[in-house]
Order: C-alpha cells, then sequence, then structure tokens
C-alpha cells in the first residue's frame, strides 16, 4: 500500500485543486510582472469601459475598467495576492492556535479540557460573521487586522475537531507505551500523538482558507476589510454593485474569482480527507 | 410527558444564561477597548473639553469597566439598551422595527432550504451504486462550497442583471406603500388588502431567500443521504422487502420516517448559522433588516447599537438551538426515558 502523500497525489480530486491553486498562487506571487497597470491608477477619462470584445472597449484595458478608471484585470491580479495571503497566514495563525489547545485538551483532560471547551462553546455562541465584523471595529482597517481577526475567530474550528481526534489517538498503547519509556508529556504530543492527528490538520486548512478567502472579501465587500489603498475582490464587488448595469462584467470577474479560489480549496480538502485519512481511504467512500 | 420537555427547556433555558452573560461582557470589553470616544461622538463638534467632560460623566464612561457593565446589564434587563449614537433613538427600539424582516428572511430561506435539501437528497440516494454517482456526488462538494454570499452575488448577476427576472434591491418596489402593523411585511400587505404591495415583497423576497437556502440545503442532503444509508442497512427493511413491499413504500413508509431525525435536528442548527447568514443577504440585496442595521452601525462605530444588535443574534441562535434540543428530545422516545 502507498503512502498516504503518495495516495493524494494520485487523486484527480487533488491533482486539479492543486494546479487551480497554482495558477492563482502565480498570479499573487507575480502580480507586479502579470498586472499590466499599476491597480490604483485612475484613469478619470475613461470609466467604466468594457472589457476588450465587447464595443466601446479601450484595447489598453483587457477586461475593462471600474468606476474610477482603474484596470480591472490588474485590481483582479493584486486582488488575488490579498485573498492568498489572508487564506495562507489567518489558516496558519487559527491551525497554530487551535492545534495547540486541542492537543493540551485531549491530552490532559481533566480541568484544562474543562476550561478550553467551554472557552470553545462561548466562542462558538457568537455568529462567526458578527463576530468578525465587531472584531474589525475594534481593530481597524488592514491586511493584518483582517488576518488577526480570522485567526481570533476561527481557532475553534480546530480546536473543535482535533480535540475528539486527539481523545481516540491517546487511547492508543503505543502512547502509553512511549509514557514508560520515559518520554515526557510534550514529548509524546510531539512524537506520538500530532503525527497521527497530522492528516486531520491539514485537510481543516485547507478548508479553513476557503473560508478565509469568503471572510477577506466579506469584510472588503463591507468596507471593513484590507483597506481602501490593496485591491481586494469583496472591494471590487461592492464597486461593481452600484454600476451593474453600465458594466456587469465588473460584477462578474470578481465573483468568478473567488468562486474558483474557494472552489480550488474545498476540492483540495475534500480530496485531502478521502486519501489521508485511512479509515475513509480504506472503504473507498 | 409535557412535564419532561417543559423541564428541559428550562434547563435548557437556564444553561444559556451563563453564556450569554460571557458573550455579553466579551462584547462590552471589545467595544469599550475601542479607540472611539461615544461621548465626543454624540456632541456637536465645536463642544468644548469641558462639555466633552461633563457628557462623559453623564453616560457613566469614567467610571470602572465592572461597573459600567453593571450599569448596562442592569438596564438591559429592563429593556434598555442604551441610545444609538448615529440615530437618536432607543438602540432595542431600532432592533425591534428591524427584526421581524429578519426573522421573514430567515423562515422563507429556512423553508426552500429544506425542500432543496429533501429533494436533493433522495436524488443523490437513488443515484447510489449507478454511474452518475460520483458525478452527483461531486456536484454536492461543489454546492456545500459555495457560501451565501457567493450564492447572493451569483443569483443577482444571473437573475437580477443578466435576466432582469426578479428585482434584487429593497423589501418591495419603490413607490409602494410599506405598512408597519406586526413588522412582517408579506402579512402587513394582506392586514391592509394591498395585493400588489404583497406580490411585490414576495418578488423581492425571491432571491435573497433562495441565496440562503441554496446555501444550506447541500449539509441536509448530505446528512439525509448518508442517515437513509444507514437506515438501510437494519434488519427491518430487509423484511419489508420480504414482506413484499415495494420500493417506493419501504422508502416513505419506513426509511424515510427513520432518517427524518438526524436530518430534522441538524436542519435546526443549521438554522441557527442560517439565521445569522441573512446579515451578509441583506447587504448584498440592500434588504431593510438587522443585518443591514448591524453594517451600517459598524461603519459609524455606533457602539450601543453594535452591542445591541451583536447580543440579539447571539440571543435568536440560542433560542434557535434550544428549541431544536427540545424538539430533539420530543421526536426520539430513547431520550425521554432520561
Amino acid at each position: 500500500m502507498p503512502g498516504p502523500l503518495a495516495r493524494s497525489l494520485r487523486s484527480p480530486r487533488v491533482l486539479i485543486a492543486l494546479g487551480m491553486i497554482l495558477c492563482i498562487a502565480g498570479c499573487a506571487i507575480f502580480s507586479g510582472f502579470l498586472a499590466p497597470h499599476d491597480p490604483d491608477e485612475q484613469n478619470l477619462l475613461s470609466i467604466l469601459t468594457p472589457p476588450a470584445w465587447a464595443t466601446g472597449a479601450d484595447p489598453s484595458y483587457l477586461l475593462g475598467t471600474d468606476s474610477l478608471g482603474r484596470d480591472v484585470l490588474s485590481r483582479l491580479i493584486y486582488g488575488a495576492r490579498t485573498a492568498m495571503l489572508v487564506a495562507f497566514f489567518a489558516s496558519l495563525g487559527a491551525m497554530v492556535i487551535g492545534t495547540i489547545l486541542a492537543h493540551i485538551s485531549g491530552y490532559f483532560g481533566g480541568a484544562v479540557d474543562w476550561i478550553i471547551g467551554r472557552m470553545v462553546d462561548v466562542w462558538m455562541s457568537f455568529p462567526p460573521v458578527i463576530f468578525s465584523l465587531i472584531l474589525m471595529v475594534g481593530l481597524g482597517v488592514g491586511l493584518s487586522k483582517v488576518i488577526l481577526a480570522i485567526v481570533l475567530v476561527d481557532w475553534t474550528r480546530f480546536c473543535r475537531v482535533l480535540r475528539s481526534e486527539v481523545l481516540i489517538v491517546t487511547r492508543n498503547d503505543y502512547v502509553a507505551a512511549a509514557r514508560l519509556l520515559g518520554f515526557t508529556h510534550w514529548q509524546t504530543i510531539l512524537r506520538e500523538v500530532l503525527p497521527a492527528t497530522l492528516p486531520l490538520v491539514i485537510t481543516l486548512v485547507s478548508l479553513e482558507m476557503a473560508i478565509a478567502v469568503v471572510v477577506e472579501a466579506i469584510l472588503s465587500f463591507v468596507g471593513l476589510g484590507v483597506g481602501a489603498d490593496q485591491p481586494a475582490w469583496g472591494q471590487m464587488i461592492a464597486d461593481a454593485r452600484q454600476y451593474v448595469y453600465q458594466s456587469p462584467s465588473n460584477l462578474l470577474l470578481p465573483i468568478m474569482a473567488i468562486f474558483l479560489t474557494v472552489t480550488a480549496f474545498n476540492l483540495l480538502g475534500d480530496g485531502l480527507r478521502r486519501t489521508l485519512d485511512a479509515r475513509l481511504a480504506e472503504t473507498g467512500r | 410527558m409535557i412535564a419532561t420537555i417543559i423541564t428541559l427547556i428550562a434547563r435548557r433555558l437556564v444553561a444559556a444564561i451563563p453564556i450569554l452573560l460571557i458573550v455579553s461582557a466579551l462584547l462590552f470589553c471589545v467595544l469599550r477597548a475601542l479607540p472611539v470616544d461615544p461621548a465626543a461622538m454624540s456632541l456637536p463638534p465645536n463642544a468644548t473639553i469641558a462639555e466633552i467632560d461633563a457628557k462623559r460623566h453623564e453616560m457613566g464612561l469614567d467610571r470602572p469597566l465592572p461597573e459600567q457593565y453593571a450599569i448596562w446589564l442592569r438596564g438591559a434587563l429592563h429593556g434598555e439598551f442604551g441610545q444609538s449614537i448615529q440615530f437618536h433613538r432607543q438602540a432595542g427600539s431600532l432592533v425591534a422595527t428591524t427584526l421581524p424582516a429578519t426573522i421573514q428572511l430567515a423562515l422563507a430561506a429556512m423553508v426552500i432550504a429544506a425542500i432543496l435539501g429533501l429533494g436533493g437528497g433522495l436524488i443523490l440516494f437513488r443515484v447510489r451504486g449507478t454511474i452518475l454517482e460520483p458525478a452527483a456526488d461531486l456536484f454536492s462538494i461543489v454546492l456545500l462550497s459555495i457560501p451565501e454570499f457567493l450564492w447572493g452575488l451569483i443569483l443577482l448577476f444571473v437573475f437580477g442583471v443578466a435576466l432582469r427576472a426578479l428585482p434584487f434591491t429593497g423589501e418591495v418596489a419603490p413607490g409602494l406603500p410599506v405598512p408597519h402593523i406586526t413588522g412582517f411585511l408579506l402579512l402587513d400587505s394582506l392586514l391592509i388588502g394591498r395585493f400588489d404591495v404583497f406580490l411585490s415583497a414576495c418578488r423581492h423576497l425571491v432571491l435573497p431567500a433562495v441565496a440562503l437556502g441554496l446555501a444550506f440545503s447541500p449539509t441536509i442532503m448530505r446528512v439525509l443521504r448518508s442517515s437513509l444509508f444507514d437506515v438501510y442497512h437494519e434488519d427491518y427493511i430487509q423484511q419489508a422487502r420480504l414482506r413484499g413491499l415495494s420500493e417506493r413504500r419501504i422508502l416513505v413508509g419506513h426509511a424515510l420516517k427513520n432518517a427524518a431525525l438526524p436530518t430534522l435536528t441538524l436542519t435546526g442548527v443549521q438554522f441557527g448559522i442560517l439565521f445569522s447568514g441573512t446579515l451578509l443577504v441583506e447587504v448584498i440585496y440592500s434588504y431593510p433588516g438587522m443585518g443591514n442595521l448591524m453594517v451600517d452601525a459598524v461603519r459609524n462605530a455606533d457602539l450601543p447599537l453594535i452591542q445591541t444588535i451583536g447580543l440579539t443574534y447571539c440571543v435568536v441562535v440560542l433560542l434557535i438551538n434550544t428549541a431544536v434540543d427540545s424538539l430533539y428530545v420530543v421526536l426520539n422516545p430513547k431520550l425521554r426515558l432520561r
């Protein structure tokens, strides 16, 4: 039987998803080279021009311009950078906090487990959208603030799911054996428990990235996101929503960008879940 | 049995109180930590420092944080949530006027989610083992991955802008009267006998409700399918088959009844999440509910209003979860014994 990683890389879902994510990440990393214009450069003489294939288009703006005469294609490409930065760092942060707390909670049990469990309960009684909006009022706009808000809201997703997994893993004989061999608690968690929960962590990170992309878009759409100086898909949607009849493509393009990114991350998460999880992989479901 | 249910609901409500207290305290601390001064904001820009200080004293902002929270809590228990800074009205009454519109949207979305979820779940179950299964599976994954925010925008684009089939701004066509009797526009328009208003309100409700319903139906679909899978492994299904019942009667008479319980529980839990999802859909469609009021308050740093609306969302979600728990016990005889 091949290793879980090799198995994942043979799954068509994972491959398609990785291909899509690589394309988007490429746009994000090389946006300086790919974008034909400065995304913030305004040309008030040609506002809301249609895409190049429509009549009345300006050929220097391939996908047209927005209400301030900014190049839509360049803003889409730079928007990918914003989305990917948020997806990467927010899910990483949420993962670190959630995973550490879940392992402490599930491994040690008792009072620590109870306290962390109640904390998660209180956190989750707050609807995530409302919670992140309130946090953004407190934190103010900006890329790092959006990341921080997502981390502060979403660590519970990791904590809750992983804790029960840690509970199961900790009951295994090999964990007790490690303790008998003289491993400290932390060594046991790091060397015996964490490797067993890692597949689930990776899957959750992939799903969290999809969530982070959407949350960033939502916050930018509402005007409480990365700030006006940073191109973001949510902002583009908010702008296009006002001029929807003059320029419908301006609305469609960022929606498509978010849709493709979110689908890619979810497809990856689903593919990883099926291939990394030994129990699921055996039944083939 | 009724006594059991009442005890259960009471116990759940009591358990919700500490959560509410902690949530409201948390909300209070986050909002007080902000670099905005509600006293300065509620005065005209030419106010002197002394006037601002007097206002701060009047609003109780110069007292220690726990004391401020105690004052707020005492007011909240009497239904006084403080005055909105931008509207100069009681935050509680602002919420009360917008809440019915949000509830109406959430209920309509729930009905749509349930219908789509039930239908989709049955289709997913029926295609099991056929060549269509992988396709249906992939389709449900894609559906599952589209949140209400994207559905709202996609439907707005397709049916509002491209096809121009349905309106996508507001809750009723401009120029028509908006009656305020119960606050539920569909009901009110019928009460005043204006069928044209009712029809317009229905047309305006379609896109937001379907967007929200679509986002929540795939979870229902998948749970119904997997509970049907589980039920079909039970002996009584085999026995029904041996008795010569048709597959349709087995499905409707035996399987669906037993698969309904987990599906219903999940639908209830989803309703809690769906309720908070109304916020985004309201913003996208400029639907005048609590969500739009919240975004308005957030943009203007209207602290008393943010606090009141935030708490209202939490209370409604907690109430929905309590109701679902109780319903679960009512429907599941195994849990009633305890």
